[in-house]
């Protein structure tokens, strides 16, 4: 005797025969997309870039808005050194694409490392960007000076 | 020769453990900001931004320590195997920190909207409040104005009221159809009207003259006031008062003639009084005359007397002359009569003052007369009040008066009989014996009311009177520093109608008790 097959189980045998095959045959899905090597400093770059726009904006939305006092002052400051510092870390990694293990020397150890000779434009402003602690110590130091001022002034107004 | 990186390594290292201590210390006082405020969004929005900053500050200078740790000790390939790592996480961090820098831009909106609103609310909660206190204080100074104009309001009220009804003359205010709507206590007085009773009252009905009322009212429409307009009002009981009347129109808004105000003053008693005076001057002046002719006719009528009495003793008594000298006896007796009358009426005469009795002496008139009066029909009534003081006065001249007027009433009775009431009382108010002698006769015509004292004025038939009686009677009581008063019609037995009798009222004062012991 022949069983007849109803139109919701056909349905079903077809769905999950295109599942298996796609599951053992991964490559020709195109479900994946595959992430190259640059990705990442790419988005790391992009992500500089974000922070520093993002940092621009509250720049000037604290210069342009009503608030006042040594706080804000001290804010849009850690604004602008955080940005310095942003620019440098972009340079700094942009730069360092461009340099070759080559013009680094690490023969007599890590801590007297060196770049190596002749100092070219890249070599020097990746030197610089080496030392962007001196930008980015500052921006914080100026938003702790800032945030104090706030929470004294706040101390001020309460007990005015 | 070369760049070395040592100053890189150690500037990385150190830089790192400050950019923790630093975000730390930073995120300490955004978390106490936001404890103090926790419902500012500023607050919340460094704090938040502090937390994404420490970590990414832990993060990032953890990564770079641990590169120069690994690095430093010959671990470059375990670096590469976390570099990767550390990276990705800076890279997360860094746009956690943009992405919660930019999410303020939305917060900070509604921030400075709910800013915006509650400034506008403080300054609209101000301006309410300046506007209260304003409204506060104008509404106490409306209280207190409201306080003052009803206090004037009140004393002017008071002020007024108290002229209206301290008045001593009549006030009144009236509609225009002549209605009175109200009348002082005086005015009611005025007219022996009741105050409880609130009479109905009008100006037709009051004035006793109708040619007066349309005079008044003419004058008032055409002058918008009448002054000093001399009328007679009719009291309740229907006699009449005199009263000078000055009133004012009232107009409403329109111009229409809504009533008048007015205020009469009663003039009553400054007519009897002025009519006294007059009277008193009247006979002041008759008297003297009288007492001129009396003086010059008695030395002539003494004459006259002497000789013709000395001529009768040269005439036989049956002869003819003896018979007309007896006449011209008789007639100059009765011409020194008249004489002596007159002395009396003029006060010339001498006279014995004593303690005298009234009730005494009208017992004594009336026993003369009361034969006389039955002929006619007249009864008597006595009405002596008891206790009677006596006075001080001549009762022969007392009793001449007494005679004369019961004579009066009983020449008006004559006719058609009546009563004769004599009636005494004692006035202690006024320190006066009223005695009283009323008829219920014809009455005095108001015509020859003030006449009546008059020297030889009468209403009898020739050869019953000469006119001297009440002018004698007049002259004593005057003598005794009293007054002679008629009222004719009279109010008989208090009845409260008038009848035509006549009343004679004689007032006579009562000495005080010093004088009459001294």
């Amino acid at each position: 005797m022949r069983q007849k097959i109803s139109p919701s189980n056909r349905h079903m045998f077809l769905f999950f025969s295109a599942f298996i095959f796609f599951l053992l045959l991964p490559e020709q899905s195109m479900a994946l997309q595959t992430h190259g090597e640059p990705e990442g400093i790419y988005v790391h770059q992009m992500a500089h870039i974000l922070y520093m726009t993002a940092l621009c904006y509250l720049y000037w939305d604290t210069k342009r808005s009503t608030f006042s006092g040594r706080g804000w002052t001290y804010l849009r400051i850690f604004c602008v050194f955080t940005i310095l510092w942003n620019l440098l870390a972009l340079t700094g990694h942009a730069c360092t694409q461009q340099l070759h293990p080559k013009d680094f020397s690490v023969d007599d150890g890590y801590l007297a490392s060196k770049i190596n000779m002749p100092v070219t434009f890249i070599k020097v402003l990746f030197y610089t960007a080496k030392h962007d602690h001196l930008l980015a110590v500052p921006a914080m130091f100026f938003l702790y000076m800032g945030l104090r001022s706030f929470y004294i002034h706040s101390l001020e107004e309460e007990d005015e | 020769m070369g760049m070395y990186m040592l100053p890189s390594v150690i500037t990385d290292i150190v830089g790192s453990l400050a950019m923790i201590v630093l975000s730390f210390l930073s995120l300490r006082y955004t978390f106490l900001l936001v404890r103090r405020d926790p419902d500012n969004f500023l607050w919340s929005f460094l704090h938040y931004f502090c937390l994404t900053l420490a970590i990414f500050a832990i993060s990032r200078a953890m990564g770079h320590m641990v590169k120069q740790a690994l690095l430093i000790g010959g671990q470059k390939e375990a670096w590469k195997i976390i570099s990767p790592f550390s990276g990705g996480l800076n890279t997360l961090l860094m746009i956690s920190v943009s992405s919660v820098t930019i999410y303020y831009h939305k917060g900070v909106e509604g921030y400075r909207a709910i800013q915006k609103k509650a400034e506008s609310l403080r300054i609209a909660n101000r301006d309410l409040e300046k506007a209260s206190t304003t409204m506060r204080e104008m509404n106490l100074h409306l209280e207190e104005m409201i306080e003052i104009r009803t206090r004037d309001l009140a004393l002017s009220e008071e002020k007024f009221r108290n002229f209206f009804h301290n008045s001593k003359d009549m006030v009144f205010f009236c509609d225009d159809t002549g209605i009175i709507l109200d009348m002082n206590r005086a005015g009611l007085e005025m007219l022996n009207y009741n105050e409880d009773t609130n009479p109905d009252l009008s100006l037709n009905r009051l004035f006793a003259d109708h040619t007066g009322l349309e005079t008044f009212y003419s004058t008032l429409l055409d002058q918008k006031f009448i002054d000093d307009f001399e009328i007679e009002f009719i009291k309740k009981d229907g006699s009449v008062i005199c009263a000078l009347l000055s009133a004012t129109a009232l107009y409403d808004n329109k111009g229409t003639f809504r009533g008048c105000e007015g205020i009469a003053k009663d003039l009553t008693r400054l007519k009897t009084m002025t009519s006294q005076m007059i009277s008193t001057e009247k006979m002041a002046s008759v008297g003297q005359m009288a007492a001129g002719v009396a003086h010059e006719i008695n030395t002539p009528l003494g004459i006259i007397l002497g000789y013709s009495q000395l001529m009768k003793d040269d005439f036989p008594k049956d002869s003819e002359e003896f018979e007309n000298l007896v006449v011209v006896e008789r007639q100059s007796q009765a011409c020194r009569k008249i004489v002596a009358d007159l002395l009396k009426f003029s006060r010339q005469s001498g006279s014995s003052h004593g303690k005298a009795d009234i009730n005494e002496i009208l017992t004594d008139v009336l026993a003369i007369t009361e034969h006389n009066l039955h002929l006619d029909h007249i009864e008597t009534e006595r009405c002596f009040a008891e206790n009677l003081p006596v006075i001080t006065g001549d009762e022969e001249k007392l009793r001449q008066v007494f005679v004369n007027l019961i004579n009066n009433a009983q020449h008006a009775m004559e006719d058609e009989g009546g009563v004769l009431t004599v009636r005494t009382r004692f006035s202690e108010e006024k320190g006066m014996i009223i005695a009283s002698v009323m008829d219920t006769g014809t009455g005095i015509d108001q015509t020859i009311k003030h006449r009546i004292f008059d020297p030889f004025f009468t209403t009898k038939s020739v050869g019953k009177g000469t006119g001297l009686g009440l002018s004698v009677s007049y002259g004593i009581i005057q003598d005794h520093k009293g007054t002679i008063t008629i009222e004719s019609p009279v109010m008989y037995k208090n009845s409260c109608q008038l009848t035509p009798g006549t009343a004679m009222h004689i007032h006579l004062p009562v000495p005080d008790k010093t004088t009459t012991t001294d």
